[in-house]
């Protein structure tokens, strides 16, 4: 029966009864004090067997689908997109002898939470450090760029940075943080890959809506929470994708004694069996369900296969993606897939570079210089690639890709050759998607240390993705799951095109 | 309450049962675009909870009226009101509604306000402001709902099915039949144990003809150990159950060993232990009965609650979850400012904090177990009875107000205040080392330090004896070879020289520990034994005692510091500044502990009475909150207990519950249609002493518990007409199993189910190779079986309802693991007979679906499966034509070489994923 259907017999219903499908065929009708999202979410058969019934596009879409990068354990944002020469005139010197020492009495210090503090680790540096590395303007843009990465610099003009980024958690719980919008401390939430996929249909009925690559995050700093659903369902978790055709993911392949017609006739036996238990149980959507489940698992169990086989990549490509040169295969591979994800109508691509089993490689509190110069080098050559990939297929039109890490480091040194963790201000940038290029947004005081121009806290860098996808983080909500402002964010206008 | 969609209808409901009725234009705008402005912003301070300056919102009429300061609003033009000016003032300290209590309005939210009031604000005539939340049904006693056992209700021969079959009746829906035997015998074994019947066990209840048959089998059932393991896990997701939580092997969450409250919940459901005091012993059993490790286990539901670092999200939590779990208060609403829907203030908050505020968790030993690490009990105890609990201002910690701490109390909408009475606890509780178990074992360990230590003495003779005889034996000619002898005499003579002084040190110890035991049990026996003088004669033996053991450990390090030096002066070391320093250090360190050893020895000479004691003492009162909370909580009298325990087990027999949202009884959640259901059970419950398995039994036979979930079509879309939500109880619902029974359940089928009880949590990565039942394996935050999260499984920090998803990734983990290939190949050789007696195809077909899914083929499903097993077996017998997947992984059981029973594996395997296998009908 349609759901808003008045029915006759509605009289002879009990009272409470009665006053429920009143208020339901109300709510179905009014759509009262709730978004469509909460709405069709409240309406949905609870076995919410229905994965067509999406709350999204809010709006019309800029873009299809995002890459997102993410630089584990604090990538420097003075040695990488925000070049800082007072860094260089003062080294040396403590902040507060320098002309800059009102920064050590922001109120943009309280802004710091520590769920695990670190006795060593997470605090104000005072002996400034200079910059390790040069900045060259590139492009028609002129923007500066770190000479750690030279290819990428060359897509300048696509880049939109954004130079005033802030967050709260002084220690690598931040990795955390910057998925979700939420300190640690505040619990578990859902991180923004996964409000992509809950928020718009799928692309591809043969792959995962939400898939991630690259060693995740460590138990330390947010786990598999990093790329988790919480309360949105694991049907909207990241799904771990391995660049290996023989065990892309996990069940993705049977054991190795099974053969490929022998699982195909039992899939096709299993649907015939479950078709003729359908025949019993005319109404049962679930089961329905169930029966389309296992058709796409049979497709996805080729499809993703196909994804991370690199056979039919030219020579040229494999090259240009770094994928041929040991300091930048793993990442160049996994950029190769990503392209070929989005290509295949993939939403939400994650990749994490940099795991260590812990706080992760960017996190350098010593030898900052070679770590990360290291790092950039394995990173540089596949980000560029990827790029000027997409573009020339098209595809960076309808590609958001994101760079991004927890949080930027000390302006003062730490151990006489690192720099500290450094919450109060650093960099990400973004890229394609209907976003500007060659634009530097926002800004860091002149040591780097607080974003003072268009402060921007995380969550808006989720608000400006998912609105270029079309959603609207406000419509995205739960009943009965608070979400606060901080969690929402705002898009950031000022790099939308 | 993750992952549940549950809730937002019930919120929804909530505000839309304001607006129910029929209205039209205007009117309709009101309720739909105005009235819902001022329910969320303005009603939980002007409405039937408060009413700041004498401000009602939650009516047009009552807007109109005003308050205070006079009228909010009139019709006419909206800037010129009292209302504009209050929510478009961006002067935080007046505008409305309050930095902290709300945001302020959206632009689209005022053109909603200002085109109504020019409108001349219509509403509906019969427009009812809120309803005041004393008169909330679950804040009513349960009697008042209750129906006498004439009716139906509770006492004698009294059945849900009269109030729900009076429902019906009344709603003209015929319910749908009793479920056929077959399907009926495999609900109940899922519902009740959590595993499928077995062949044998279906054919016999199938045969067994006696009107008790059924009655007997829910009996037997309910005295099934496993009973207790699947009602555990689930209590588990309502209890929060996980296993320690941390990074590497450091603890972050929870506590370590909590799989024994894990035990004690399976034990404890399996006696049947009344809740009441299964209540009380999880929130009090330190203070309920203070030296019975039983009790004391159950504390683990506060144990679970630790975090290493901040005691406020510690206590948070505790607080949150003890009141959604027992009596469905959302009370953690009112943490940073009054709830805002529900008559709890944030006082209340921390009135309920404030029960917990003293407790703390600790380990204590466990008899054969010194190491705590090894194993332990995870229990908690008040460290401090009297520490305050201060209200932070909007919930900041940073901002206690201390001007005015808070007392322990509950919710005074509830009635009654508790009694708190600080208790006394015996010497075991507060000084756990005095328990036999740990002296005993203590000086096992030392007596083996003393055995260790004397053959270790031996050896060292024993091999001097042996280097004297070979040294004995050459000629001596040699001086070089007699320098060697000498250092090799003089080493084996300091080896017996320092394996002596570390038997004495032992011996030593041995007596310390028995000296301070000795005077430590005098010190704290009850009622006192020794004298004043007495006691003080034990304590300066046990003083001496100890002061003697820390002379023997000076001696030992000294001779050893010596030795160094010894060996440092001889060194090899050609560089001479390294030997030098080498030396210093030596020399350094060997003056130390001569130092060391000279004042331990004079210390022997002293005498008095200062010594340690055996172990750790805590405080000898406990503060007596936890238990008055319990014995409120579980007190007969409190009209949420019952009804949401009662629910809880409902929704796990019916797949849905009877109040909507398990966890939030408040008054966003509306009047159940089955209150009476409810309360009559929760009666029953009650007056059954607390017996979950007379909830179950009172259940499971009943008629609507019984009834088919599935009839023709024509039926169903009957009754779908009335009553689409089967919220009278028409049919049972098809449910999918959760994911422990669909693994169990694989394992069990294919006669691998490891039926091992209880212990240690297992690894969860091994959860396809290692066949315990699932509960069994580790479950916290980063530690979780894969395939149980893809079915699912419960969110360690928040269920309290279990989804019920379905997404490829299920498909592909049956599909593909190793688990299910492994099984289903088990389970079609068992099946298939042995060699001297061959099971026929017919047969085999038969007997896979009536082990899978609890029934016989239909013909059809018969023809296909046979016809499945000749196509498999041709294709098979030609593996040269066939394709290799490349599957990484080897399965634990190949496939067989034969292709009649490879095929017959094949089929197993693709029952294992039929939609019924992980269905409950």
């Amino acid at each position: 029966m349609p759901r808003n259907a008045q029915s006759p017999t509605d009289r002879a219903l009990p009272r409470e009864l009665a006053a429920m499908r009143a208020r339901r065929n109300f709510l179905t009708q009014m759509g009262l004090g709730f978004g469509s999202v909460a709405l069709s979410a409240m309406l949905q058969s609870e076995s919410r067997a229905a994965a067509s019934d999406r709350p999204g596009p809010h709006f019309a879409p800029k873009a299809k689908s995002v890459i997102w990068l993410f630089m584990i354990g604090g990538a420097s944002h003075m040695e990488t997109f925000d070049p800082k020469p007072a860094l260089n005139e003062h080294a040396g010197k403590k902040i507060d002898e320098s002309p800059y020492a009102d920064i050590l009495k922001s109120p943009y210090l309280a802004n710091e939470r520590v769920l695990f503090p670190d006795p060593n680790n997470g605090f104000v540096r005072h002996d400034i450090y200079p910059m390790q590395v040069g900045f060259q303007k590139h492009g028609q843009s002129a923007l500066e760029i770190s000479d750690w990465f030279p290819h990428l610099a060359k897509q300048a003009d696509d880049l939109a940075i954004v130079r005033s980024m802030w967050t709260e958690d002084s220690n690598h719980g931040a990795q955390y943080q910057f998925h979700t919008g939420r300190h640690r401390i505040d619990g578990v939430f859902p991180t923004i890959g996964a409000w992509a996929n809950y928020g718009l249909g799928s692309l591809n009925e043969n792959l995962p809506q939400f898939v991630v690559m690259g060693t995740p995050v460590a138990d330390c700093c947010g786990g598999r929470e990093t790329h988790g659903a919480d309360y949105l369902g694991p049907q909207y978790d990241g799904v771990p994708l391995t660049i290996d055709p023989k065990n892309p993911l996990p069940y993705a392949k049977p054991p190795a004694d099974v053969f490929a017609e022998e699982q195909q006739a039992e899939f096709a036996f299993l649907r015939e069996l479950n078709e003729m238990t359908a025949q019993r149980y005319p109404g049962d959507d679930v089961l329905r369900a169930r029966i389309e489940s296992y058709e796409l698992a049979y497709r996805m169990q080729s499809a993703i296969p196909e994804v991370v086989d690199f056979s039919g990549e030219t020579k040229e490509t494999l090259t240009e993606y770094g994928v041929d040169q040991p300091q930048t295969q793993e990442f160049g591979r996994q950029m190769l897939a990503a392209r070929r994800l989005v290509e295949r109508g993939v939403r939400f691509v994650q990749v994490y570079h940099g795991s260590n089993g812990g706080a992760g490689q960017w996190d350098s509190h010593g030898g900052l210089k070679n770590s990360h110069a290291n790092l950039c080098g394995q990173t540089d050559r596949p980000i560029a690639a990827l790029l000027a990939d997409l573009k020339r297929r098209g595809l960076l039109d309808e590609t958001i890709v994101v760079w991004a890490t927890e949080f930027g480091r000390t302006p003062g040194s730490q151990n006489g050759d690192g720099r500290d963790h450094h919450p109060y201000g650093f960099s990400v940038w973004l890229a394609g998607g209907g976003l500007k290029g060659g634009v530097a947004h926002g800004a860091t005081d002149e040591l780097g240390f607080h974003a003072v121009e268009n402060r921007h806290y995380v969550s808006d860098v989720h608000a400006t993705v998912l609105h270029q996808l079309g959603l609207d983080t406000r419509k995205l909500v739960i009943p009965g799951r608070k979400r606060l402002e901080k969690e929402f964010g705002q898009p950031i206008r000022e790099i939308i095109a | 309450m993750r992952r549940t969609r549950a809730i937002s209808f019930a919120a929804a409901c909530a505000l839309a049962s304001l607006v129910a009725g029929r209205c039209w234009g205007e009117e309709t705008e009101y309720l739909r675009d105005v009235k819902p402005i001022f329910i969320e912003k303005c009603s939980s301070c002007h409405g039937p909870l408060k009413q700041e300056a004498s401000l009602r919102l939650d009516a047009a009429s009552l807007i109109q009226k005003g308050g205070d300061s006079g009228p909010a609003a009139a019709p006419g033009e909206f800037e010129k009101t009292l209302l504009f000016e209050r929510v478009a003032t961006d002067d935080l300290a007046t505008r409305m509604p309050p930095e902290g209590e709300g945001e302020k309005l959206t632009e689209e939210q005022f053109a909603h306000l200002k085109r109504w009031i020019a409108a001349g604000m219509p509403a509906p005539a019969d427009e009812r402001p809120l309803p005041d939340p004393a008169d909330h049904w679950a804040f009513q006693p349960l009697d008042r709902n209750a129906r006498g056992p004439g009716e139906g209700g509770s006492g004698a021969g009294g059945s849900p099915d009269v109030m729900i079959d009076a429902k019906l009746a009344s709603a003209g829906i015929e319910p749908l039949p009793e479920a056929d035997r077959a399907t009926l015998v495999r609900r109940l074994y899922f519902d009740l144990i959590g595993l499928p019947p077995t062949v044998e066990e279906t054919r016999a209840i199938l045969a067994d003809e006696s009107p008790d048959a059924y009655e007997r089998l829910v009996d037997r059932l309910l005295e099934d150990p496993r009973y207790g393991e699947r009602w555990g896990r689930h209590w588990m997701d309502v209890w929060r159950y996980s296993d320690w939580d941390g990074y590497k092997d450091e603890l972050r969450s929870s506590s370590r060993h909590l799989w024994h409250w894990r035990d004690w919940i399976v034990r404890s459901l399996n006696e049947d232990k009344p809740y009441d005091r299964m209540i009380a012993e999880m929130l009090a059993g330190d203070e309920l009965a203070p030296e019975d490790p039983e009790a004391l286990a159950a504390t683990g539901f506060l144990a679970r609650n630790y975090h290493h670092l901040n005691r406020d999200i510690w206590l948070d939590w505790t607080t949150e979850h003890s009141a959604k779990a027992f009596v469905g208060l959302t009370i953690a609403c009112a943490k940073c400012h009054d709830h805002k829907f529900d008559p709890l203030s944030q006082t209340e908050y921390y009135a309920w904090r404030a029960l917990f505020e003293p407790h703390r968790v600790r380990t204590d030993r466990l008899p054969g177990q010194i190491d705590v690490m090894q194993d332990g009990l995870p229990r908690a105890y008040d460290a401090d009875p009297a520490v305050p609990t201060y209200l932070y201002i909007r919930g900041d910690e940073k901002h206690p107000d201390k001007e005015r701490p808070i007392a322990p109390g509950v919710p005074a909408i509830l009635g009654e205040s508790l009694t708190v009475a600080p208790i006394e606890l015996p010497p075991m509780a507060y000084f756990p080392a005095l328990a036999e178990h740990v002296e005993r074992d203590l000086v096992d360990a030392a007596e083996d330090q003393i055995a260790a230590a004397r053959a270790s003495v031996e050896e060292c003779e024993k091999a001097a004896a042996i280097e004297e005889a070979a040294a004995g034996a050459p000629s001596i000619d040699d001086g070089a070879e007699l320098a060697d002898v000498a250092t090799e005499r003089e080493e084996a003579s300091a080896a017996i020289k320092l394996a002596e002084l570390s038997l004495a040190e032992a011996e030593c110890a041995l007596q310390s520990l028995r000296a301070r035991y000795a005077s430590d049990r005098a010190k704290h026996a009850l009622p006192k034994t020794r004298s004043e003088e007495e006691l003080k004669t034990l304590a300066r033996e046990a003083s001496a005692a100890e002061r003697r053991h820390a002379a023997a450990v000076a001696e030992r390090e000294l001779f050893e510091r010596r030795q160094a030096l010894t060996k440092a002066q001889s060194s090899a070391e050609p560089d001479e500044k390294k030997r030098t320093e080498a030396v210093a250090k030596a020399k350094g360190e060997a003056e130390a502990a001569t130092k060391k050893r000279d004042e331990a020895l004079a210390n022997v000479e002293k005498v008095d009475e200062a010594y340690a004691p055996v172990g750790e003492s805590y405080s000898k009162t406990s503060a007596g909150r936890r238990l008055a909370l319990a014995r409120w909580i579980a007190s007969p009298d409190n009209p949420l207990t019952a009804r949401v325990a009662v629910n809880h087990v409902w929704m796990r027999h019916f797949g849905k519950p009877l109040v909507a949202n398990p966890s939030d009884f408040g008054v966003r959640t509306p009047r159940p249609v089955q209150l009476d259901v409810l309360d009559s059970l929760a009666r029953e419950f009650i007056d059954s002493g607390w017996s979950f398995k007379a909830l179950h039994r009172r259940i499971v036979t009943s008629k609507a518990w019984r009834r088919a979930s599935s009839a023709e079509p024509e039926t169903l879309a009957r009754n779908e007409a009335v009553d689409q939500e089967n919220a009278l109880l028409w049919r049972q619902s098809a449910r999918r199993l959760e994911a422990e029974p669909i693994r169990d359940a694989m394992l069990y089928v294919a006669g691998k189910l490891d039926a091992t009880t209880s212990g240690p949590d297992l690894d969860p990565s091994q959860g396809e190779k290692v066949y315990r039942r699932s509960l069994y394996f580790r479950h916290a935050r980063e530690k979780q079986m894969k395939m149980l999260t893809l079915f699912d499984g419960a969110s360690p920090d928040d269920c309290y309802r279990r989804a019920e998803s379905v997404v490829p990734q299920q498909a592909l983990a049956v599909a593909n693991s190793e688990l299910a290939r492994t099984m289903s190949r088990t389970l079609a050789r068992q099946l298939s007979g042995s060699a001297e007696s061959p099971v026929a195809d017919e047969r085999f077909v038969d007997l896979a679906f009536e082990t899978t899914l609890g029934r016989s083929p239909t013909e059809e499903e018969r023809g296909a499966s046979l016809a499945f097993l000749a196509k498999q077996r041709e294709s098979l017998s030609h593996r040269e034509k066939l394709t290799a997947l490349g599957g990484a992984q080897a399965a634990a059981t190949p496939a067989s070489d034969d292709p009649a029973l490879r095929a017959r594996e094949s089929l197993t395997h693709v029952l294992f994923s039929h939609n019924d296998f992980v269905t409950i009908r």
